[in-house]
């Protein structure tokens, strides 16, 4: 498995305007009755819709592209197959971000279990992280970039639901079962993280001016 | 408003979770502490660069390769969760009856209770066959009310775990036990 170049050949460069819309409530709520009488067509309807978010959610988690394709396609799975229990209770867009980051939270385990496979995705990481290092040492974004995929995963995904897939604490707290409370506390501590980083490799810089 | 807690502020200021009267109070410290000030800047930074991180483009054969996979993975039936541990109305009404049968047993032992019973005065049919009933199994040996209990609980318990077991697993069962029968 090798990550492709992402930000040059794989980016479009917008956020994710299609952000649910009552509307678009309205027809996933057709779609997913469809889905649950087995109709594979309205499922393909509903995977269409969601796939880019789904993938760049477990994108950012796992920070592989090849495994963030098979994860993404596990989330489908597993929500094709749960679709009879979903009872509706919370939208059908949270329920498949839940599934979508306990897979990602399960092929992080995954990782941590299989001790060759992280020496290797960790030599792999090293080798694309000193290029891009080397390319865009300057640039403020891809350091954060970088070090968002560096913090601890409850930390990392509070921040990809909040900033890049644009969710209220409510929403984050819906998807990730915790209290609002938890949500905010795990925000402040993930930027924190991320201001001490930036603030340490400022004073690094100043130093060597 | 001190340091301390336009630190933790600042935070909830940028996702617009303060309200109006705290924003002004958080804006008119930023305006005269320059730490708070260059605090709030990086913060910004920060939010700015990660709401801007790019969109990554999935493979173009994603939804193909999901939609092959569905079409050869069957959905999961609903049923519902604990549903043994529910019981069904054929089992409510056994164990009403069960527990009447019991209450009554109890009742009809006690002479003054019994009299306040129209049906156990003792005379008619029914109260009759009941007390015989009744002493019958307060009279029967020992011995073969164990037996009878053990072969009770020995049906029930068959009964139990092939219901556990599911359909499959009785089925094995079954067959397994009909090749073992010498007459077929």
């Amino acid at each position: 498995m090798r990550e492709r170049s992402l930000q040059s050949t794989h980016s479009i460069g917008m956020p994710f305007t299609d952000a649910v819309s009552s509307t678009a409530q309205q027809d996933d709520l057709q779609l997913v009755a469809a889905s649950k009488n087995g109709d594979q067509d309205a499922f393909a309807q509903l995977v269409r819709r969601y796939q880019r978010r789904i993938f760049n959610l477990v994108y950012r988690m796992l920070q592989q592209y090849e495994e963030a394709n098979e994860i993404t396609q596990e989330t489908f799975l597993a929500a094709w197959q749960g679709l009879p229990a979903f009872r509706g209770d919370a939208r059908f867009a949270t329920w498949l971000y839940r599934i979508a980051y306990n897979c990602s939270l399960k092929q992080l385990e995954q990782r941590k279990r299989d001790k060759a496979l992280q020496v290797a995705l960790e030599a792999e990481q090293g080798n694309s992280a000193g290029i891009d290092t080397e390319l865009d040492v300057h640039d403020r974004q891809a350091l954060i970039q970088e070090h968002l995929s560096q913090l601890p995963a409850k930390y990392r995904i509070v921040l990809i639901l909040r900033h890049l897939q644009d969710m209220t604490y409510e929403e984050i707290a819906e998807i990730l079962t915790m209290p609002i409370g938890t949500i905010k506390t795990h925000l402040f501590r993930a930027r924190n993280l991320l201001k001490a980083r930036l603030q340490a490799l400022d004073n690094e810089s100043d130093r060597g001016t | 408003m001190r340091c301390r807690e336009a630190a933790h502020q600042l935070q909830l200021y940028l996702d617009n979770r303060l309200t109006i009267e705290q924003a002004r109070a958080l804006e008119a410290h930023v305006a005269n502490c320059a730490a708070c000030l260059e605090e709030l800047a990086l913060l910004e930074e920060i939010t700015q660069n990660l709401h801007h991180i790019k969109v990554v483009i999935e493979p173009d054969d994603l939804n193909e390769q999901i939609m092959q996979r569905v079409a050869m993975t069957a959905q999961r039936t609903n049923a519902p969760r604990f549903s043994l541990l529910r019981p069904s109305l054929a089992e409510i009404l056994v164990a009403v009856l069960l527990a009447t049968i019991a209450t009554l047993g109890s009742i009809l032992q006690q002479p003054t209770l019994r009299a306040l019973l129209p049906i156990a005065n003792g005379h008619d049919s029914l109260s009759l066959a009941v007390m015989s009933l009744l002493h019958m199994l307060t009279t029967v040996d020992s011995n073969r009310l164990i037996l009878a209990l053990w072969l009770i609980g020995t049906f029930l318990g068959i009964c139990i775990t092939l219901v556990l077991a599911g359909s499959e697993m009785r089925s094995q069962w079954l067959k397994a036990m009909m090749e073992r029968l010498p007459v077929r």
